[in-house]
């Protein structure tokens, strides 16, 4: 019974009520505009809300988390501009539909299984939490390593066209994100000795100069172009739609939930598995992938909200945080004056609960904020050319320098903007590079970890590989994902078919 | 309700300046955090400074600069202008970054403001390790040698410079070091069984002591910890650790070194003040924080001392890329 009130504290005091919708309203803007971080606005909270109590503070905070989660697909699919790392995926089904004219469907489509994926995760947190952390604990250096590979594999299903152009962009990433000074050993590597180089090439000023800069770009090339009008008539997709996507939402929430357990990844590597899986198991999807495929924005979207829950799960049962924001928010628990770690369930189980609530409300405002107010977003894409390219510009610009305010990021995302517009143009896929950014300290940092501690011995390293079982199946996930994309493969499936008939 | 909701939308548009007397500060002050958010020093700063703006009188804005192990937020604020408007909130790394070639600057080129706080480094151990306290530790190490795996930080943290002393004291031990990028991160893995020991500090593993989730070996200081009363300190297992203790990490609010005094004098009463309050007391003393809150020459004394033992100890131990000597780092 108190659990229940605990968890009824939000809808009580309209206080709370409130500012969780403001949060998840502010949360939905933040993310769109590239740049403008949840995990900035969360940062800069702490010092706000100070002198608040703590439940106010913390539901602002949720709110902002789950809005801004959500809000990284709208510029993808409208602008083909992720306003979040957790959005890549999403663009690449989402603006072809927008160019279809479609944009108010897909963002209708998004809305309702961000809300799907966000309820699988706060499910899970509320009644396993326990036993997802101890899981996620059990992921050893070697296991963040085999997830990293796992990932690099997902290079196949990100690039439309040429597999070698595609693995090009993806080890252009890798090498991108090894930049600057090393984070184990403090040596600097691809430097040059340039002072600039020296704290890294930020992930974020890549990720808008690839997407939003060469957009501008290539958009140049045809101002004089009508903008395609866009149908706004079906928005909120019918109960058949859901139902036909339900299996598949509730494979990519769990990948969802799990990856932002596992401390050290969060949702934009949760978004992009969830898309590559969505491609393996949907044989006959209506619409080809990368050219509008519904399932391309159900497996992204489900999965990046799913991963909200997932990221409370270690920060409320250990004190670890599941990513970047849940770090800042542990960092709120401890100044307000409560001692986030595994004690914090014993000894506030109310903060729980609270939390669950609060984000189970969240959930709902993005439901309601998601859907209404479609109309006037999608008529952005039907501004004239002339205005949306300096926009994109000045949106591009604004967010590269917010991420740490530094000029040098907006020099970085400009040069890797012209970069990208040259790279499209030889058709050289982008999501990839934005992929190898993403894994390289992951693959990086924990394969040392993961051979330093079999004292450098390849043979140790196996051994332990093959004697646990979690590694085991990561393993051979690798082994199959990566036979069946060489022609091996295809000659074997041939063979055994032909036998078999 | 209405104040918080107001509060709350103004947080969204820019944040509001405050306009002053003709005096210091006449605008915002840019704080800038030398780590990321979320973390000790970035949680220590953003808890004190509220309470000394309202000492000062005037807003502090703070931010985090990350990078090259702090070295770009000190750089920065070491190149901007020393009028008080930009204040560096750091850590202890500074004082290392010459020897161990990070940079050319550390907190020598800086007026401290108050160096608020030091931590306590204690040794903790995954629950299934096959030892309970200091001496199994060691004994099992002579004969399991190259087995048991450390936890560390990379050159320069306090894994690190603890290693370096157990190495000092207990003649070099045969261990495998592996690196993780912070403490959180590292004990993380040492409750799932990735390393077996790490020594860290007192404030990032207390929860989980308390929860039963990883064991304390010992603490690495000259007096019983009030926290955690029942774990013994290192230098009863081995007197030779009481020439380096009391030693430990610190956070500190720095100005850039030709700052005009009364500037210097009206930050540093604004941040004892702050310091002083209740509130931030009590948070440090649930974390384990020891209360320093010293400035001027005090500090000054306290900082050249910490770099020289710290720098000196590093550099026997062959850690340090460069000597002390080199920069003129007395030996203590």
């Amino acid at each position: 019974m108190e659990t229940f009130l605990a968890i009824l504290t939000v809808f009580t005091q309209p206080e709370l009520l409130a500012l969780v919708g403001i949060g998840t309203f502010a949360g939905i803007y933040i993310g769109a505009i590239p740049g403008l971080s949840v995990t900035m606005a969360v940062s800069i909270l702490i010092s706000f809300t100070f002198s608040w109590d703590v439940y106010p503070a913390i539901s602002l905070m949720v709110g902002i988390y789950m809005g801004g989660v959500y809000g990284g697909s709208r510029t993808a699919i409208l602008l083909n501009i992720p306003g979040a790392p957790s959005a890549i995926a999403t663009a690449m089904d989402g603006y072809p539909m927008a160019q279809r004219g479609e944009a108010g469907q897909a963002i209708g489509v998004t809305t309702v299984m961000s809300f799907f994926g966000g309820l699988i995760g706060i499910l899970v947190l509320a009644l396993a939490a326990p036993f997802v952390s101890e899981f996620a604990l059990t992921f050893q250096p070697r296991d963040y390593m085999l997830l990293a590979v796992l990932g690099i594999l997902l290079v196949g299903s990100l690039s439309s066209g040429s597999m070698v152009k595609g693995i090009f962009a993806g080890a252009l990433g890798i090498a991108i994100g090894a930049v600057g000074r090393d984070p184990l050993t403090f040596t600097e590597r691809f430097t040059f000795d340039f002072q600039i180089m020296e704290g890294g090439i930020s992930f974020i000023a890549v990720m808008i100069g690839m997407f939003g800069v060469s957009e501008a770009l290539i958009q140049l090339q045809n101002v004089g172009m009508k903008a395609v009008r866009q149908k706004i008539d079906k928005i909120v997709p019918s109960f058949s739609t859901i139902k036909t996507y339900l299996p598949l939402s509730l494979q990519t929430s769990t990948i969802g939930v799990i990856i932002g357990a596992l401390p050290g990844t969060g949702g934009d590597i949760a978004a992009l598995m969830a898309y590559d899986h969505a491609k393996r198991v949907t044989k006959n999807p209506k619409i080809p992938f990368g050219k509008g495929a519904m399932e391309g924005l159900v497996a992204p979207e489900t999965a990046n909200n799913a991963a909200v829950g997932g990221a409370f799960i270690p920060m409320m049962t250990l004190g670890i945080p599941g990513d970047a924001v849940t770090a800042i928010m542990i960092g709120a628990l401890f100044i307000h004056g409560l001692n986030p770690g595994p004690m914090l369930m014993i000894d506030q189980p109310d903060m729980f609960w609270f939390i669950i609530g609060a984000l189970f409300t969240a959930n709902i405002f993005m439901l309601i904020f998601g859907l209404t107010g479609i109309k006037i977003f999608t008529k952005i894409v039907e501004m004239p050319r002339s205005v949306i390219i300096p926009l994109i510009l000045l949106l591009s610009i604004v967010g590269a320098y917010a991420v740490n305010n530094s000029i040098t990021d907006v020099y970085w995302m400009l040069g890797f903007g012209v970069f990208g517009y040259f790279m499209r143009h030889y058709g050289y896929p982008l999501g990839p590079v934005i992929l190898g950014v993403i894994l390289s300290r992951l693959l990086d940092d924990n394969w040392r970890r993961a051979i330093i501690s079999e004292r450098e011995d390849l043979g140790r390293f196996f051994h332990g590989v093959f004697t646990s079982p979690l590694s085991c199946v990561l393993f051979v996930a690798v082994i199959l994902i990566f036979v069946s994309q060489t022609p091996l493969w295809t000659a074997i499936k041939k063979r055994v078919f032909a036998k078999t008939s | 309700m209405s104040r918080k909701l107001i509060g709350a939308l103004v947080a969204f548009g820019l944040s509001a300046s405050v306009a002053t007397a003709q005096e210091y500060p006449t605008k915002e002050i840019q704080g800038i955090i030398q780590w990321g958010a979320g973390g000790s020093t970035d949680t220590v700063m953003r808890s004190v400074t509220p309470h000394a703006e309202a000492a000062l009188g005037g807003t502090v804005v703070m931010q985090n600069m990350t990078g090259a192990v702090g070295a770009i937020a000190l750089n920065y604020v070491a190149d901007s202008k020393a009028d008080g408007y930009t204040l560096l909130m750091g850590a202890e790394n500074p004082m290392l970054y010459k020897i161990m070639g990070l940079g050319d600057k550390d907190y020598s080129e800086f007026t401290p403001i108050n160096i608020l706080a030091r931590g306590t480094p204690i040794l903790v151990a995954n629950n299934d390790a096959p030892f309970d306290d200091y001496a199994g530790m060691m004994a099992y190490i002579r004969a399991h040698p190259g087995e048991l795996k450390m936890g560390a930080t990379g050159p320069g943290g306090l894994p690190s410079v603890i290693t370096a002393m157990m190495n000092t004291v207990e003649g070099e031990m045969d261990v495998i070091s592996v690196p993780y990028d912070g403490d959180g991160p590292a004990l993380t893995a040492l409750q799932g069984g990735a390393i077996d020991v790490m020594p860290a500090v007192l404030g990032a593993s207390i929860e989980s002591i308390r929860a039963g989730a990883m064991k304390p070996i010992a603490i690495f200081d000259v007096a019983q910890n009030a926290k955690l009363p029942d774990v013994p300190l290192v230098t009863s297992a081995n007197e030779g650790y009481s020439k380096y203790l009391p030693w430990g990490p610190f956070f500190g609010v720095f100005t850039p070194k030709s700052t005009p005094d009364d500037v210097v004098a009206k930050l540093s009463a604004a941040y004892a003040e702050g310091a002083a309050h209740p509130d931030f007391v009590k948070l440090m003393d649930d974390r384990g924080f020891t209360m320093m809150g010293i400035s001027g020459a005090e500090a000054n004394d306290f900082l050249s001392k910490w770099q020289q033992g710290t720098a000196w100890l590093l550099q026997d131990a062959g850690l340090a890329k460069a000597s002390p000597e080199e920069f003129g780092i007395a030996r203590p």
